[in-house]
């Protein structure tokens, strides 16, 4: 089926499986692999991406469904040698990251994390953001980089 | 540091890799790109012992795009079963009818895309001849055998019988850990592409020359004709660090389609298709004096193997050489059920035994009416107890010490119950963490440019725990460059060969090698500045110069910049190998690491000393007064590991490490169905680990330890040791709490009732 989908700003046309997930459509088939695959079941959070601003699980949504929203993944937030986004800063400089791989889903969700309003405490960032699991358990430095990116992303 | 000359050594850094890994453009084996692949499906045994007496694959080739269907019966013969790295024989998959386990591997289904194989590997119908399996400890048909000596030792020093039997003060109990798996994020994905008769490997690997071994020996090819690359590693915890049966299987799917074979296994595949810890049982007796000092230290441990396989941990290693003991006697038994073969899992050792241990420690500590922190004071032993030789640094002492002023140790009232907090019961609780400082042999390729930049080469691995910064720390500092004058390239079977990355041995072996190869580029700037006929280190001893700061430099000032002390010593860029071999291993087992091969110098077993690191942990836990949930504030850990080369990421190790022990004590258990000898919970909703929500405050202490008997660069190890401690001190926070001795781990709500 034939599907017109639009990520980080870009329009790409492209015939997909009815099956195939958004998460699959971007690493099959726009190779924008920074969107992982952790568990193909929403259990991880590894596959995030925004929709909308909305932060969502990529393998929950079928590229059919996808395509009237804007998509914004983790290659979107920043180009080539350009500054980072200033949550992709406060992962690098908390070192919120072991191996990395469940990182540009937390970064997604950290993002709308801050713009839900749900990042005004400690408990509140740990309760908003138990959806993404890290395995190498980089926890304490994630909250501490949601609160490192939460007064630069708000402008004050 | 051992020779106080390191400049960057022990610098915070930020990852150089970070900025990879924040974009989205760090390339995990799992997004590789190759051209057009073809999707390949696991088809698994829903039984657990028998045979395959058939498939009927009508629907499944009717299924639209699919390409083929690998079985024993097409294929059987193509490979042989892999060798693991530890434990001898283990399961086959296709290479035979015989099902070992439930979750085993029995057929691949090839399609254009991964919906098709999806499809119709679920159409794929099996017909078994099931026989009844064993699933565990007690199982009708579990086969239990002693350990006998070999890869890991048992100890007998005096009579531990008799002293036990005469002891003024006892602990006698039993102990018991759960099967537990290690669930990365990134999923056991595996890439196999031919070009001619040459196999490209995508596979995230914590040993990419084993994994090039292994499948070669298994494909009857030459080891160089296979390039195995895995530059980022999504997680690993050792489930990355043997090859296992699937990589065999895609390779074979690639060559028979002459086209790029992608497989990604589900989730619940990953449970039965790699390795797991295993189940573990314990029976612990201590004997001690009124005044605490134990007289008779007796271990047996109990642990869950496949069929075929020897595969232990023997913990015992460790629990025979932590304290003061003059009787102990260790012993260690494997039993064999219906099951997959297990492996490493962090601190594979001394998470389950010293969780044992440690719990009778503070069991015995409740019996003397004594403090938990001075028992450990009372024992501490001038040398190994086990073997009477010397540990070249030990800071266990001094870990209780800072770790328990950081706690607040001291407001603790020992009474079990007596610290209440509104409607929830505080518990206070503290265990020792050890871990061998292990070093394996590696060879590195240094390249120095002549714009004053280094590249080093070394077929490391980065599985999260920085290498890629600690090599370019190590080499910026013996080179004296910046940071990010360095270029590390890492991860793949055309770079010099190290070791595996596991048993918290790789950033000593890997950042000594570099080293060495550093120290070889000083050598040759420093004999062509002195051998020369101008320049100002002319006619100076060469051992006298230093490069720092990019300049070689001589005693007084004298200095040469970079660029010109480079170029009397190579005309374009200067390029030194060096193979860094451990004390106390031979010169070939760099040759032995190059052929795939385990080859490392382990802490409990150096002729000259002893070499362990030592940790400290204190934990607090809130018990419900109603409901009984557990939930753990606080933690706080310090451990000596002699040279820390970069803290930041030393701290995140150490504090992931002291976070899985939250969830080995209190969440994960892989749940087996006892008749079936099936996992149940084998998805990461259901095995519960961590989640952001369950972790609060997390508090490392680097204790300051210089070693220079361990290595040359004084690293001892940091991966394994932070969750050591944990499942101890959480149990004894627990009893703490409530007055409830658990032995059985993970400790739950029921546990409280």
């Amino acid at each position: 089926m034939d599907v017109l989908l639009k990520v980080n700003g870009t329009e790409h046309r492209l015939a997909v499986d009815v099956r195939t997930t958004l998460l699959d459509a971007l690493r099959e088939r726009l190779e924008l692999t920074g969107t992982k695959k952790g568990c193909d079941l929403g259990q991880c959070g590894a596959c995030t991406v925004l929709m909308d601003g909305r932060r969502v699980l990529s393998c929950f949504i079928l590229a059919v469904a996808a395509q009237e929203a804007e998509i914004a993944t983790i290659e979107g937030l920043a180009g080539e040698n350009a500054p980072l986004h200033p949550m992709q800063q406060a992962f690098l400089d908390q070192d919120a990251y072991q191996c990395g791989y469940c990182t540009p889903g937390q970064i997604l969700s950290a993002i709308a994390c801050v713009q839900e309003g749900h990042a005004n405490s400690a408990d509140q960032i740990r309760e908003y953001m138990s959806g993404n699991l890290c395995r190498c358990a980089a926890y304490p430095k994630i909250v501490a980089a949601v609160q490192q990116a939460k007064p630069l992303m708000e402008g004050s | 540091m051992p020779d106080g000359t390191h400049t960057t050594i022990g610098q915070p850094a930020i990852r150089i890799d970070g900025r990879a890994k924040v974009t989205g453009m760090a390339r995990y084996a799992s997004d590789e790109v190759v051209a057009n692949p073809a999707h390949a499906f696991l088809v698994t045994s829903a039984i657990a012992r028998g045979r395959v007496r058939g498939f009927r694959l009508e629907a499944a080739r009717a299924v639209p795009g699919v390409l083929d269907i690998l079985t024993h019966e097409n294929v059987g013969g193509e490979a042989e079963k892999p060798q693991p790295m530890s434990g001898g024989d283990t399961t086959t998959t296709l290479e035979s009818d015989r099902i070992w386990h439930d979750g085993q591997i029995i057929a691949l289904v090839l399609a254009e895309s991964f919906e098709a194989a999806r499809e119709a590997a679920h159409k794929v119908e099996v017909d078994y001849e099931a026989e009844t399996p064993a699933a565990s400890f007690g199982s009708p048909g579990a086969e239990e055998e002693v350990r006998e000596a070999g890869e890991h030792k048992d100890y007998k020093l005096g009579d531990a019988a008799a002293a036990f039997a005469a002891a003024e003060v006892k602990v006698d109990a039993r102990y018991g850990t759960p099967t537990q798996h290690h669930n990365p994020i990134e999923l056991y994905t595996t890439t196999c592409e031919w070009r001619g008769g040459k196999l490209t490997v995508y596979e995230s690997s914590q040993f990419v020359y084993g994994l090039r071994a292994s499948l070669a020996k298994q494909l009857r090819m030459d080891p160089g004709d296979i390039h195995v690359v895995s530059r980022f590693v999504g997680g690993a915890f050792g489930s990355r660090g043997g090859i296992t049966a699937r990589t065999a299987w895609v390779a074979v799917a690639a060559r028979r389609l002459n086209r790029p074979v992608r497989l990604v296994p589900t989730r619940d595949q990953g449970f039965t298709i790699v390795t797991y810890r295993a189940e573990t049982r314990h029976h612990i007796q201590l004997g001690a004096t009124r005044d605490g000092r134990l007289t008779a230290l007796r271990h047996e441990g109990w642990e869950v193997t496949s069929r075929p396989s020897q595969y232990n941990v023997s913990g015992t290693e460790t629990t025979a050489r932590i304290y003061a003991c003059p009787n102990i006697l260790t012993k260690v038994n494997i039993v064999h059920a219906d099951r997959n073969t297990p492996g490493f899992m962090r601190a594979p050792p001394e998470t389950p035994y010293m969780f044992a241990l440690e719990t009778a420690m503070d069991e015995l500590a409740v019996s003397l009416g004594m403090d938990p922190v001075e028992l450990r004071r009372v024992n501490e032993p001038e040398r190994d107890p086990a073997t009477g030789k010397p540990f070249s640094s030990r800071s266990l002492m001094p870990c209780f010490d800072q770790g328990a002023e950081r706690f607040g140790w001291k407001r603790r009232n020992p009474s079990p119950g007596a610290m209440r907090e509104g409607e929830w019961l505080v518990g206070w609780g503290c265990a020792a963490a050890a871990y061998p400082a292990n070093i394996g042999p590696a060879a590195c390729r240094v390249t120095l440019t002549a714009e004053g930049r280094a590249r080093v080469q070394i077929a490391a691995h980065d599985i999260g725990t920085g290498a890629y910064t600690a090599i370019a720390i190590t080499a910026a500092d013996r080179l004296g460059l910046e940071l990010g004058q360095v270029l590390v390239e890492l991860g793949g079977t055309e770079l010099p060969a190290a070791g595996l990355a596991a048993g918290s041995s790789h950033t000593a072996g890997i950042c000594n090698a570099v080293a060495k190869a550093c120290e070889g580029v000083r050598q040759r700037l420093a004999q062509a500045a002195v051998t020369s006929n101008e320049g100002k280190l002319a006619g100076l001893d060469p051992a006298s110069l230093t490069l720092s700061a990019g300049a070689l430099r001589g005693p007084g000032g004298a200095a040469e910049a970079l660029p010109k002390a480079l170029a009397r010593a190579a005309p374009g860029a200067l390029e030194v190998y060096a193979e860094n071999i451990p004390q106390g291993l031979p010169p070939e087992s760099i040759g032995k690491v190059y052929q795939g091969q385990m080859a490392m110098s382990r802490g409990h077993s150096r002729e000259d000393a002893t070499t362990y690191t030592f940790g400290a942990q204190f934990v607090e836990v809130r018990v419900h007064e109603l409901t009984r949930e557990i939930r753990v504030p606080r933690a706080v850990g310090a451990f000596a590991a002699g040279t820390i080369v970069n803290p930041l990421t030393a701290y995140s190790q150490y504090m992931g490490g002291m976070i899985w022990g939250i969830g080995a004590a209190l969440h994960e258990a892989t749940e087996i169905d006892p008749h079936a000898a099936r996992y149940v919970n084998d998805n990461i909703a259901e095995y519960l680990i961590p989640v952001n929500a369950d972790v609060r405050s997390i508090e490392v202490i680097m204790v300051p330890e210089q070693d220079s008997q361990v290595n040359p660069l004084g690293i001892k190890g940091i991966g394994e040791i932070g969750i050591v401690g944990m499942n101890a001190a959480i149990s004894n926070a627990v009893w703490h709490a409530t007055g409830r001795r658990i032995r059985e781990l993970p400790i739950r709500i029921e546990d409280l009732l």
